[in-house]
């Protein structure tokens, strides 16, 4: 499985172990810079398709590839990825796995991770591994490749993924004017029927929903597309001072105050609040600052996994 | 004070089993051909009574085998000789239906079909339906991360579950939630085989119920014609709720037990089932039809309503006992592969197939590669079982030589530990014991399940030196 890439990170991991310095994982930069003084180990140069099988539904691909690169090879086939990962210009599917982030269709195609068949990886002792490989059904072994994502460079280096597409579909967007409480039980109840609903949100007095293949005609008024990239990656205009949360949520719970956008179903809101408005909040700059949360047990558990695959402590922990 | 004792002091009467007789039931699970007597059966009654038995077990170092029905197919329930099997069927309560959000809480032994039940008035579902829905429970359905012909379309248990509440052998509590920030542990634990904590409550996802389903059948004159025409379909954009393939000999027992009019002549044949919205369905079973028939099907039958489209699944779900009725015993594989390589592994197949002497029957989820070999022996028949698994892990090996995978959705168990030490290498196996430490450091929790020691993949190579020859089959190997 090794490749002179794969060699030369693994050596450059190794030689840091050896001297006692940590590296930052990183990819294009989009969503974390480079800390100050930090040494780095970039992915940026590792691109590309390594197998592509539309048939089997399948896409093996380089961590270091464009989000931008991989939808356009995908598209060409008339496929897509399921879990419409957010852009922030240049981003590498790496870095997505990384951050484990899924954009608006989570409620209906599900989130990142389960989409992922397997990995490359390499550990913080040099390892070259692999965990699940091409296929959509496979459970030998503990799933490594989905308890990764999200991991946020802490734990290895991804060299590799192989994902599952899905059929590139043509979607359009409804909108209605109408209270935010009235939308998210609204959105539920949509939910809940066999409309083929892509995504539900509302923003700025307006509830959004999208709709694909076949379906009756609809008592809302057609809209643009673009109000889905507006909210993946949502990046509103802050004024200083000003803390912006993600909150995931049980998509009918009640609205939250200060609530500027609900996403996903109502599964996902965007607070902007002085504290964590609500369990499960994560404060949004740097997008993904991690949260404290985690019970003794549970942390303990995290820590555990860490010293498993870094036993040296040769990756940042973010 | 023994384990036995103080589990039985603590627990509330009728919570423990000690007694040899009344534990036969559960000396094992759906792979009846291992069997083994536990030390004892506990079957408690709620979370509290879970933590109480684990910190007796794990103070006594007594291991603790998770058990939900026993239908597992790879032993991952087989009781362990000192060991406690840990029963979790008096746990069956439905708790919680959350209609609008569309989610139900769950212990962990509820039925995965009673689910389903459950939800019928609101219009809703639980998607993952493996074959032993009647029975199998959730708990069991998430340590193996179950999955179902409907798998293509709506995933694996892995993607039906929001959230889990897990014990530790310390009898703490751990909630893991799909929501949490950080590493996925919620998926680490679909699937470890009760490796790593024992399941007490399960979140599931709930689906609104399709208006309604449509299925085509086709035959064809050869299975390369048949998996081409699969990869059309799929190729086409459409997504399948169900996309079953059988052999000519799975055709032939299907349809002498079911008699529901499957065609004779045909090498291989096609079962494409979509669901949906009326209007959706309408016009995808119009498109397959019309590209199954491009793709060379000598014989195509849709549907036209509910009663049609269940008799002819009627075969295909009868496949098993209607090929048992061949043979007094059937051993099921579960190996997954590339489907481009399929016309090649059944090619395979029936080569060992001549080699052992073992006729072979062979089912296949088409959508997700998923093999389901039959191979038909005779129990009594000395050394017949021992030349089935023979068969069975060279059939395994075939897959991992195209690509694929020993276990698609049955799980390694004990059934299937030489086989993991093909498909992973040293380094991988470790950092799986390494896992497991984590959460188990005594190695109490189902130990000697899912992965195998290094030692004993050492012994699997040295078996492959000596041409598969098992070098002394009556010493223990651990």
């Amino acid at each position: 499985m090794s490749d002179s890439f794969s060699n030369q990170l693994s050596d450059q991991i190794k030689q840091a172990v050896s001297e006692k310095r940590t590296l930052q994982i990183t990819g294009n930069k989009t969503k974390v810079p480079l800390t100050e003084g930090a040494e780095e180990i970039s992915l940026a140069d590792n691109a590309g398709i390594v197998a592509y099988e539309p048939s089997e539904l399948v896409v093996t691909v380089k961590s270091g590839t464009k989000l931008t690169d991989l939808k356009a090879i995908l598209a060409e086939r008339n496929q897509m990825l399921g879990f419409e990962p957010p852009d922030y210009g240049d981003s590498t599917i790496g870095g997505t796995y990384a951050c484990a982030l899924t954009g608006p269709s989570r409620p209906f195609r599900g989130v990142l991770r389960d989409f992922v068949l397997g990995t490359k990886m390499i550990d913080g002792r040099g390892q070259q591994l692999r965990f699940g490989g091409q296929m959509i059904k496979n459970v030998a072994g503990y799933d490594v490749s989905r308890m990764m994502a999200g991991s946020k460079g802490s734990m290895a280096v991804i060299t590799e993924l192989s994902l599952k597409v899905i059929p590139l579909v043509e979607e359009v967007t409804y909108c209605k004017e109408m209270p935010e409480d009235e939308a998210i039980i609204l959105m539920n109840k949509m939910a809940g029927t066999t409309l083929p609903l892509s995504g539900c949100a509302y923003y700025e007095g307006y509830f959004y929903y999208r709709v694909f293949g076949e379906h009756a005609k609809q008592d809302a008024i057609q809209c643009d597309n673009s109000v889905w990239l507006t909210l993946n990656p949502f990046q509103p205009k802050l004024e200083a001072g000003q803390k912006l949360w993600r909150v995931d949520t049980e998509g009918p719970a009640p609205s939250i105050p200060n609530t500027i956008a609900v996403g996903m179903c109502g599964q996902r809101r965007w607070v902007v609040s002085d504290e964590a408005p609500a369990p499960y909040s994560t404060l949004w700059q740097s997008y993904f600052a991690p949260r404290h949360n985690d019970t003794a047990p549970i942390s303990k558990i995290k820590a555990g996994l860490k010293q498993v695959f870094d036993p040296h402590n040769v990756f940042k922990p973010l | 004070m023994s384990v036995i004792q103080e589990l039985i002091q603590t627990l509330p009467s009728g919570s423990v089993i000690a007694d040899t007789e009344q534990c036969a039931p559960y000396e094992c699970d759906g792979l009846s051909a291992y069997r083994q007597k536990p030390l004892a059966v506990v079957l408690p009654n709620n979370i509290e009574e879970v933590q109480a038995a684990l910190r007796i077990c794990k103070k006594h170092k007594t291991p603790v085998i998770t058990r939900g029905s026993g239908t597992g197919l790879a032993g991952g329930a087989l009781p362990h000789s000192d060991g406690i099997v840990l029963g979790l069927s008096k746990m069956n309560r439905i708790l919680h239906i959350d209609h609008l959000a569309r989610t139900a809480v769950l212990q962990p032994g509820v039925r995965n079909i009673s689910v389903t039940q459950a939800v019928e008035p609101y219009g809703l579902y639980y998607a993952p339906d493996p074959s032993s829905q009647v029975a199998c429970s959730i708990g069991g359905n998430v340590a193996e991360n179950s999955g179902g012909v409907h798998c293509l379309k709506y995933g694996l248990t892995v993607h039906n579950v929001l959230s889990i509440t897990v014990v530790n052998m310390e009898g703490d509590i751990l909630v893991l939630d799909e929501k949490d920030d950080g590493i996925d542990l919620l998926a680490l634990l679909n699937g470890s085989e009760g490796l790593l904590g024992v399941i007490v409550e399960v979140k599931v996802k709930l689906l609104p119920k399709p208006d309604t389903a449509q299925l085509v059948m086709a035959g064809f004159d050869s299975v390369t014609e048949c998996a081409d025409a699969v990869t059309s379909v799929l190729e086409r954009g459409i997504i399948p709720a169900g996309l079953e393939m059988m052999d000519k000999f799975s055709i032939k027992a299907a349809e002498e037990y079911a008699r529901v009019g499957y065609p004779l002549d045909a090498e291989a044949l096609l079962l494409c089932e979509v669901d949906g919205s009326f209007d959706q369905v309408k016009v995808d079973t119009q498109r397959i039809a019309k590209i199954l028939e491009k793709s060379g099907a000598t014989t195509i039958k849709v549907s036209h309503n509910e009663a049609e489209r269940i008799a002819l699944w009627q075969g295909r779900k009868n496949a098993f006992p209607a090929v048992g009725r061949f043979s007094p015993d059937y051993y099921c594989m579960d190996g997954t592969i590339p489907r481009k390589r399929l016309a090649y592994v059944l090619e395979q197949i029936e080569k060992l197939s001549q080699k052992y002497e073992l006729e072979v029957a062979n089912v296949f989820h088409a959508g997700d590669g998923n093999l389901h070999p039959l191979i038909l022996y005779d129990a009594n028949k000395p050394g017949e079982l021992e030349e089935t698994e023979k068969f069975g892990a060279e059939i395994l090996k075939l897959c991992l030589d195209v690509g694929g995978t020993i276990t698609g959705e049955h799980g390694v168990g004990v059934e299937k530990l030489d086989s993991m030490c093909h498909q992973f290498a040293t380094p991988e196996l470790e950092i799986f014991h390494a896992i497991k430490g984590v959460f188990d450091d005594t190695e109490l929790m189902n130990p000697g399940k899912a992965v195998p020691t290094l030692h004993r993949c050492a012994e699997v190579g040295q078996m492959h030196v000596h041409n598969n020859q098992l070098p002394f089959p009556e010493l223990e190997r651990f």
